[in-house]
């Protein structure tokens, strides 16, 4: 299929030097091959005009351009049709009947982003709780929990699930008004309207939804006035049976100026954290990522994808989206492991500066609280053989020192004691999520 | 090239035409008006590859020939032009055009660039009065979506069947259907017209008059009628399943006078917010509509109308120039809506007249 699509590219070009520009960008635009057929080559262009055109005026040069670059071409043929792109974005929105785009979408715009839906967010025990509330919320809005809110570190789908919940009532339940907005916006709507003297514009249109999803409140606490004005919505919202959806960083309690009758008004609904995805989870959000861009990549990458980008799942979005366009680039040729590892040196956690091995045994015994001498003598006691496993891993992870060398410096041990410690944190950490805490406390702290 | 015809023919053709002409085009050719004076008449063409168009004008014609010219100022000159007869010659690049009291030497535009208007086979037909069709096309083609989103939105809708055609149109807000009697052609099936090119295609019905063979294949719609021909693209797409979502029952029926609430809504615009939003409150036991708008910033109105009504009492919220709109389809004296209740959609008739109908969403408050 590609030769086709190429010929037709190189016939482009060189028709492009014997035609003048106008002319050329008026007739060959959106001109593509649709198929090669036994030396006939038929050519889908956009319009009947095109069509007529092409056959009395180009013909010529047309099938001259494709025969000096495939013998085998004998005649062209003219087809009116769209890019293949077009019809199958038309197959998509041609069941839309007006019903289902009732006036509201327009004149308040819910600000949802429609890629966050629920069918896209994967379900994982590190959020299963949250996606059970959100749905929940969807059965019962306004009185299932009210408010819900959902705080967890960034880049763990807090936004997605949100908006997802705002999406599905978009799309099955128009009538309702959903809007979603980020404190920050809440904000700046409020502050604008206080300068415009038009403060009881602001409480209407807030005072209408019917869903009020707010990103981020915990921004809201360094704002006293917008602070009082939320305390009212909140009020006035929740007191009328509004569902009401709320994002945060952290806890409400744990929030630092924010008034009591906010946080027990936040605690009146339903808190639910969400923490960072175990192993398997990851995977999962690998696949459903990359199967989401049409795209299959070989387990094994995606296996060290989901283990060599530590973090939120934004990263490794980011990842992967870096793969992706490798993959794009590449054509046909499938991407290997040592490909992927390539192009992640940069992204993964793997790059470190120089650090001597005195400074992580010293700093990784702080941590544990053992004693430094302890590491390099021969002892087994259980509360030392963990953090000297711990050393041997990221010695070997993060500085990739040599398995002999690190057996050499931590009291000369064997490199087959050293590999077994490496392997077993490495199988720890799929299981372990206090264990993966504290690399990554470790590992800010050697940085 | 040599030619001499009538003044005001020959202007009227050439400003029909130069509508046809693509404003900002790549090819300069697009933005002439291809005159061929040949057989003793003028033949002008021109087509901004969406739709196209082709009037004759009779012309003593003493030298065959043809020519490209920049169709803004050619309509220019002769929109100006006294006199009963206009000459026309070709002298070298210039074409220079005489009237009783002034003469003009415009620059052509090289010709071989001008594309052909591609013609319909006669295989397919449909024919109605020209009347008809334009007030088909007219009734509703301001309902069609300005976005491009959606090709099939931004067309005028147009089919036969039981000897009528049928034209609708919507924005997914609102939704126009209009039907008009059928002269030949029985079934046609649906066939997508830009709504631009079917503007045009009004315009030329309105000024011919008499009768219009429409003939069509799946990529192309023409039309010869007087003397003029014209053509436009059909989109390919699928109009959605408009005939599903007209509600069949009501909850609330009124009748109001078109002229009272027409009045009415022209003067609650004044008031209205940012999205036209004009509140309607039928009420069955007062006998009357009342209309009112408000708007934070101006102020506020409300409009009674008396009506007929039958069914339960009801408050609805619409975007005021939708409902404008609808009236403008309407001849008849008196309107009829018909309502389901906040959230669904309401029913815009002419009183007498079952040819027209009229959908608008609601809005939310």
């Amino acid at each position: 299929m590609t030769t086709t699509k190429e010929l037709w590219e190189n016939a482009l070009v060189e028709l492009e030097l014997t035609i003048s520009k106008p002319n050329f960008n008026t007739w060959f635009k959106d001109t593509h091959v649709v198929r090669v057929e036994e030396g006939t080559v038929y050519l889908g262009v956009p319009s009947q005009f095109a069509r007529d055109w092409l056959s009395t005026k180009f013909h010529k040069d047309i099938l001259r351009s494709l025969r000096g670059l495939s013998d085998t071409v004998r005649t062209v043929e003219y087809i009116i049709s769209r890019g293949p792109k077009k019809n199958v974005e038309d197959a998509r929105t041609v069941p839309a009947a007006p019903s289902e785009l009732p006036l509201e979408n327009v004149h308040a715009k819910t600000n949802l982003n429609p890629r966050f839906t629920l069918q896209s967010f994967v379900v994982g025990p590190f959020n299963e709780l949250a996606h059970a509330a959100a749905q929940a919320v969807i059965r019962k809005p306004g009185s299932a929990y009210n408010p819900l809110l959902i705080y967890g570190p960034t880049g763990l789908g807090k936004t997605h699930l949100i908006q997802a919940i705002g999406n599905h009532f978009r799309v099955n339940a128009p009538e309702r008004k959903v809007q979603y907005v980020t404190s920050e916006k809440f904000s700046m709507d409020y502050v604008s309207s206080l300068q415009a003297g038009k403060v009881q514009s602001f409480k209407e249109k807030y005072r209408q939804y019917d869903l009020l999803i707010m990103d981020d409140v915990q921004f809201l606490a360094k704002m006293e006035k917008t602070k009082e004005e939320f305390f009212h919505l909140f009020n006035f919202l929740h007191d009328s049976n509004k569902q009401l959806i709320f994002s945060s960083d952290q806890h409400p309690n744990v929030i630092q100026n924010l008034e009591d009758r906010l946080k027990s008004r936040f605690s009146a609904g339903m808190i639910l954290s969400v923490t960072p995805p175990d192993h398997e989870s990851r995977l999962a959000i690998v696949r459903t990522k990359a199967s989401a861009h049409n795209v299959i990549l070989p387990d094994e990458v995606l296996e060290y994808l989901a283990t060599a980008v530590e973090g939120n799942v934004r990263e490794l979005e980011g990842a992967l989206n870096l793969l992706l366009i490798q993959f794009e680039l590449r054509g046909s040729e499938p991407l290997t492991i040592n490909d992927a590892k390539m192009l992640l040196r940069g992204a993964s956690n793997a790059t470190k500066k120089a650090v001597s091995v005195q400074e992580v045994v010293r700093t990784i015994s702080a941590f544990y609280g053992v004693e430094e001498h302890s590491i390099y003598e021969k002892t087994r006691r259980k509360e030392v053989v963990r953090p000297r496993q711990m050393i041997m891993f990221l010695l070997r992870e993060d500085f990739k020192i040599s398995f002999p060398t690190i057996g050499e410096k931590l009291g000369g041990r064997d490199h087959t004691t050293v590999i077994h410690s490496c392997e077993k944190i490495k199988n720890d950490l799929r299981s372990d999520s206090v264990l993966t805490s504290e690399l990554n406390q470790i590992r800010l702290m050697l940085k | 090239m040599k030619f001499e015809t009538n003044t005001d023919e020959l202007s009227q053709a050439v400003a029909t035409a130069a509508r046809f002409v693509e404003r900002r085009a790549n090819l300069p050719a697009l933005s002439a008006i291809l005159l061929a004076a040949e057989n003793g008449r003028l033949t002008l063409r021109a087509t901004n590859l969406e739709c196209g168009v082709e009037i004759t004008v009779p012309a003593k014609v003493s030298a065959d020939g043809i020519a490209a010219l920049p169709a803004t100022i050619f309509a220019g000159f002769l929109n100006n032009a006294r006199g009963k007869v206009v000459s026309g010659s070709l002298v070298g690049e210039l074409f220079k055009v005489e009237t009783e009291r002034a003469s003009a030497a415009i620059k052509t535009i090289p010709h071989d660039d001008f594309p052909v208007l591609p013609r319909v086979s006669a295989e397919k037909s449909f024919t109605a009065k020209s009347s008809d069709l334009s007030k088909a096309i007219r009734s509703v083609a301001y309902c069609a979506s300005l976005s491009a989103v959606k090709p099939e939105l931004q067309s005028v809708l147009l089919f036969g069947e039981g000897g009528k055609l049928t034209a609708v149109a919507t924005d997914s807000f609102r939704l126009a259907e209009k039907t008009v009697p059928l002269r030949g052609g029985g079934s046609t099936p649906q066939l997508l017209v830009p709504a631009r090119n079917a503007a045009e295609l009004m315009r030329i019905l309105d000024s011919v008059g008499g009768e219009a063979e429409v003939y069509f294949n799946e990529n192309q719609l023409s039309t010869h009628v007087g003397n003029v021909y014209y053509t436009s693209r059909i989109i390919d797409a699928a109009f959605p399943n408009y005939r599903q979502i007209v509600p069949k029952t009501f909850s609330t029926e009124a009748v109001v006078l078109r002229e009272d609430v027409s009045t009415a809504l022209k003067s609650l615009s004044i008031f209205a917010d940012k999205f036209s939003q004009v509140s309607l409150a039928i009420e069955p036991a007062k006998k009357s509509v009342l209309l009112s708008s408000r708007n934070p910033d101006v102020g506020e109105q409300t409009s009674t109308v008396r009506a007929t009504i039958s069914g339960d009492e009801l408050t609805m919220s619409f975007n005021g120039r939708y409902l404008a709109d609808s009236l403008q389809s309407i001849s008849g004296d008196s309107v009829r809506l018909h309502a389901n209740g906040p959230g669904k959609p309401m029913l815009i008739k002419d009183a007498g007249d079952e040819s027209f109908f009229y959908l608008a969403m609601p809005m939310n408050r």
